[in-house]
């Protein structure tokens, strides 16, 4: 598919450029400059031009990202609007698909100037036959957008505000939401109308701050309870201009956001979100961390030693290259106490599928552990001669250690029976 | 139309390069065409133990890069789990098309064959064991000796299983015991006439391995990296003969080419396949057809040409393996030292049946092998085997091929079929095995360790023959004496298919020696004088 975005250069854009043309699809970039982290068709492109756009005709679908830098008075409103119809236009002469991302923001009677024009774009757009997207609180990739906002202001400010009440927001990942935009272009049978994008479970915006803090930056942050209904009753008295001023409309619609009914429209494309946790992780999910959480758990066990960087990567590498990457869920117990293994490794848990693998992940760790000299010292006993007496000990000690062991793990039927899972988690 | 070529030699195995010394000798345009798989790991350049303790990198050639070790964890043999030898057999089954159902089928694609990855045991049967041969026994004798002097075979001594290998004579002298298998042998001595009465003899494992330096191979230095390849080319593989064949001017070689199929055209063979990288179909002429692509590949190249759908019957040996523990010798520190076949038995069973089998050290081995037998937690079971395996020897058994009934058969969609189970014999004779076994090596200060012996799938034993057997008076399916099938003239059988016995013996050597004989006779077909006659 030809697709053709503006905004290419932002947030969103980057990553729906970069997942667009991974699935096999070739990207027209209307903007300003030529991009530079992406690989594409490029036609200069102003948001504040008032001429007639051509697209290619064999463009099959136009995204609109862009929107103007600046705070968004009357007159730039106005120009958002023109500038969306008129590509509106062009969609139309190329018989190419309109997407339209809006904001959760967007109604008529909207706090924000930006929540008005979005809306009033919105309506040209449905008219049209176009497509509209709401999304969620974008998060997670880099560092752009109010998300990029978010994460200096949770890393410059050691206490951070925690209203009360706490406004909710829905969360996307902003992959998720590239994914989404892609299927919404090529599904043939989606109807055209307002497709709102975030997760359903809405979270507080404290919450949210704090899985930024905790995640993505690995800070720890105090939060300081201030009441939302003085800072919105301060915001409102400052005065419209004064308010876009300051940069605080944001903080306005924040407090006065809708909840989005979400399920449905995730459901008709088919879009499962990663959980928010796992997704402000930086590599985009918490999955790898697991991994190496569960490698390591595994190969201290066999080792009896800390398994070393290079080594806990090959086990994530080997997972992931012939396990298809899942993780395990070991309980946390496991994790911390890796000896606690003992308790599982033979018997209460071979059955099941869950058991299954877990087996085969410990002898995969056991081959890993084995070939390094960590390993040798271990496995061969190398660099130390045990000598008869010496053997016949450790063998002894080795058979009395499995007795108490069995006895142990007979003690912990139920416990471990009701702790550790049957089967695999179906998504990670 | 003259064909390019007077002969096409299909592999470049043990058997083809036998069958190819004669016919180059005698000076006929031989082309030789291989699955060309090529090894891309190397394996470790210092000895095992060294190896083991200081290289960082051990995990590229004990997991490999792209974790071939893991990949590999139910395959039946350590061999296959090692990514040095994983090039050996990749892809066999489906460029092939051979499909085991309850049967392990192994083949390989690698130029050399299957000899980049073998245990390299040979033996010679006796004038007894080759009743079934459609030609007298001597008519082999020119051929082992021929053979046996190209690869290179040591462990000659005068012992209870010199008569057994019947090889001393084309020998090296034996490649040092280490000192577990030194303790079995000096104990063996003092109860020879005992065990001898019960039906065991022991002496030096005869093997394709150097003790002495020949053409640019070197002897063994007991390095121990004999499961993951030796450097020094001590272990014979048919690629060390490639070299001796590609002196000649009329040697021709295709190499990354699988044979599908032979078609007949104008009085001469074409031989057609596909090139491994591109997919490019290509087809050969030549007067006559060699076939030496292994028994399984060979079979159905043979089956498919005469649209032979009826199953053909299978040789394979019953297999199982053990594990020794020699107490006196408990916490003895590992040593570098010799990996395949040490010290050999042969143990005569219930109604005439004999088994065959060989003694190896366990430190070239990983722990992990074995670890995940041991019924124990796996921190203990690794405490216990540290403790435990350096005095320990594992044991292999093999029974006459005959045991397994298995058959091999062309279907619908031009695969090959391999089915087959065990003779229902095999389980008291592997049972009465065990038990000789064990008390054989009690009266040697052995101890056959309790739930170790362990009987192998059918097909593990990668012993396959006797699909095309050569008769007298062959039939639609068999092969003449001179390994000429019946119904396609001037197709001849040389590898493992054409013997019409598997004996407990490794039967590499014979299989390579038939090849040659065969070779020999077409030289004269072809009223060529062989330079070897």
């Amino acid at each position: 598919m030809k697709i053709a975005v503006t905004g290419v250069t932002g947030y969103i854009g980057i990553c729906f450029a970069k997942w667009a043309i991974s699935e096999g699809h070739e990207i027209v970039a209307l903007s300003r400059r030529r991009p530079e982290l992406v690989v594409c068709d490029w036609i200069p492109y102003e948001l504040s031009s008032k001429q007639p756009l051509a697209l290619p005709i064999d463009t099959d679908a136009v995204l609109h990202l862009a929107m103007s830098k600046s705070p968004i008075d009357q007159q730039d409103g106005a120009q958002e609007v023109l500038a969306a119809e008129l590509l509106i236009e062009a969609a139309k002469k190329a018989s190419a698909k309109f997407i339209f991302v809006s904001s959760q923001t967007a109604r008529p009677d909207a706090p924000t100037a930006y929540g008005r024009i979005k809306w009033r774009i919105e309506q040209d757009v449905l008219s049209a036959g176009g497509w509209v997207v709401r999304p969620g609180q974008v998060y997670g990739g880099m560092f752009r957008g109010l998300f990029g906002e978010l994460v200096k202001l949770v890393q410059r400010l050691p206490v951070l505000p925690a209203f009360m009440p706490a406004p909710k927001v829905q969360p996307i990942h902003v992959d998720d939401l590239a994914a989404g935009l892609l299927r919404i272009a090529e599904c043939a049978d989606i109807r055209p109308g307002v497709l709102c994008l975030a997760s359903p479970e809405p979270v507080s915006f404290t919450a949210f701050l704090h899985t930024i803090a905790r995640s993505r930056l690995r800070l720890r942050r105090c939060f300081l309870p201030v009441p939302a209904l003085i800072i919105s009753t301060g915001i409102r008295l400052l005065g419209e201009p004064f308010r876009t001023r300051m940069g605080l409309e944001r903080l306005r619609s924040l407090f006065d956001l809708p909840v989005m009914n979400t399920a449905s429209d995730l459901q008709r494309l088919g879009l499962q979100l990663r959980p928010l946790p796992s997704g402000m992780h930086p590599a985009g999910s918490a999955r790898r961390r697991h991994l190496l959480v569960e490698g390591h758990a595994l190969l201290s066990y066999v080792l009896r030693a800390q398994p070393g960087n290079a080594m806990l990567g090959r086990y994530v590498r080997a997972i992931e290259k012939l396990r298809g990457g899942g993780i395990l869920v070991l309980p946390k117990s496991f994790v911390w106490w890796s000896a606690l293994l003992a308790l599982i490794d033979r018997g209460n848990c071979t059955e099941t599928t869950w058991g299954k693998e877990f087996r085969w992940r410990l002898d995969a760790a056991t081959v890993l552990a084995e070939a390094s000299p960590l390993g040798a010292r271990l496995f061969l006993g190398m660099g130390k001669h045990y000598g008869f007496m010496g053997s016949l000990f450790g063998m002894a000690r080795a058979i009395a250690f499995e007795a108490s062991w069995r006895v142990l793990s007979m003690l912990f039927i139920p416990i471990t029976r009701i702790a550790l899972p049957r089967t695999l988690p179906e998504r990670q | 139309m003259k064909p390019d070529f007077d002969i096409i030699i299909v592999g470049s195995g043990p058997a083809g390069v036998s069958a190819a010394f004669p016919l180059v000798d005698a000076g006929l345009r031989v082309l030789m065409v291989d699955g060309g798989k090529q090894s891309g790991v190397l394996p470790p350049e210092a000895d095992f133990i060294s190896a083991r303790t200081n290289d960082i990198e051990q995990w590229k050639w004990m997991v490999g890069e792209d974790f071939h070790a893991l990949k590999k964890r139910d395959a039946v043999s350590p061999k296959l789990r090692v990514p040095s030898h994983a090039y050996a057999f990749e892809e066999f089954e489906a460029r092939n098309h051979v499909v085991g159902k309850n049967f392990i089928t192994v083949g390989s694609l690698a130029t050399g064959g299957l000899s980049n990855a073998w245990g390299c045991g040979v033996a010679r049967f006796s004038a007894k064991e080759m009743a079934n041969f459609p030609f007298p026994a001597s008519e082999l004798d020119v051929s082992y000796a021929k053979v046996s002097q190209r690869m290179g075979i040591s462990g000659r001594v005068d012992d209870d299983m010199s008569d057994y290998f019947g090889l001393d004579k084309y020998s090296q002298p034996p490649i040092p015991m280490d000192a577990l298998h030194t303790h079995l042998s000096q104990r063996y001595l003092n109860h020879r006439n005992k065990l001898n009465s019960q039906g065991f003899r022991l002496g030096r494992s005869r093997v394709a391995v150097l003790s002495e330096d020949i053409a640019g191979r070197q002897a063994c230095n007991l390095s121990g990296n004999c499961l993951w390849g030796c450097r020094r080319h001590s272990m014979y593989s048919s690629t060390d003969d490639l070299p001796g064949l590609r002196k000649h001017e009329n040697f021709s070689e295709l190499s990354g080419f699988v044979v599908d199929g032979l078609t007949r055209h104008d009085g001469n063979w074409n031989v057609e396949g596909q090139t491994t990288s591109g997919g490019e179909r290509r087809s050969i002429t030549a007067s006559k057809i060699v076939l030496a692509a292994g028994t399984l590949a060979t079979t159905r190249i043979v089956l498919k040409t005469l649209n032979h759908r009826r199953p053909v019957p299978l040789l394979s040996c019953p297999t199982a393996a053990f594990l020794l523990w020699l107490p006196r010798l408990l916490g003895a520190p590992r040593m570098p030292g010799f990996g395949l076949g040490q010290l050999s038995f042969s143990l005569g069973l219930q109604g005439n049946t004999a088994a065959f089998g060989s003694t190896f050290a366990t430190t070239g081995i990983p722990l992990s092998e074995f670890v995940r037998h041991v019924p124990l937690r796996r921190r203990y079971g690794i405490d216990l085997l540290r403790g435990l395996l350096s005095s320990c020897v594992v044991g292999n058994v093999f029974l006459p091929g005959h045991l397994t009934a298995a058959e091999a058969e062309l279907q619908s969609d031009a695969s090959l079929s391999v089915t087959g189970k065990y003779c229902n014999a095999v389980v008291p004779l592997m049972d009465e095995a065990a038990k000789k076994l064990r008390k054989a090596y009690w009266s040697l200060g052995a101890v056959l360790l309790p739930g170790s012996f362990t009987v192998g799938h059918p097909g593990g034993d990668i012993h396959y023959a006797g699909t095309l057997p050569m008769r007298e008076s062959p039939s639609l399916g068999e092969t003449s004496q001179r390994g000429e099938v019946e119904g396609l003239d001037g197709v001849f059988v040389v590898d493992g298919a054409c013997l019409p016995t598997l004996t407990e013996k490794s039967h590499t050597l014979t299989m390579m020696a038939n090849a040659d004989r065969i070779g020999r006779q077409l030289v004269a077909l072809f009223g060529y004088k062989s330079l070897h006659s």
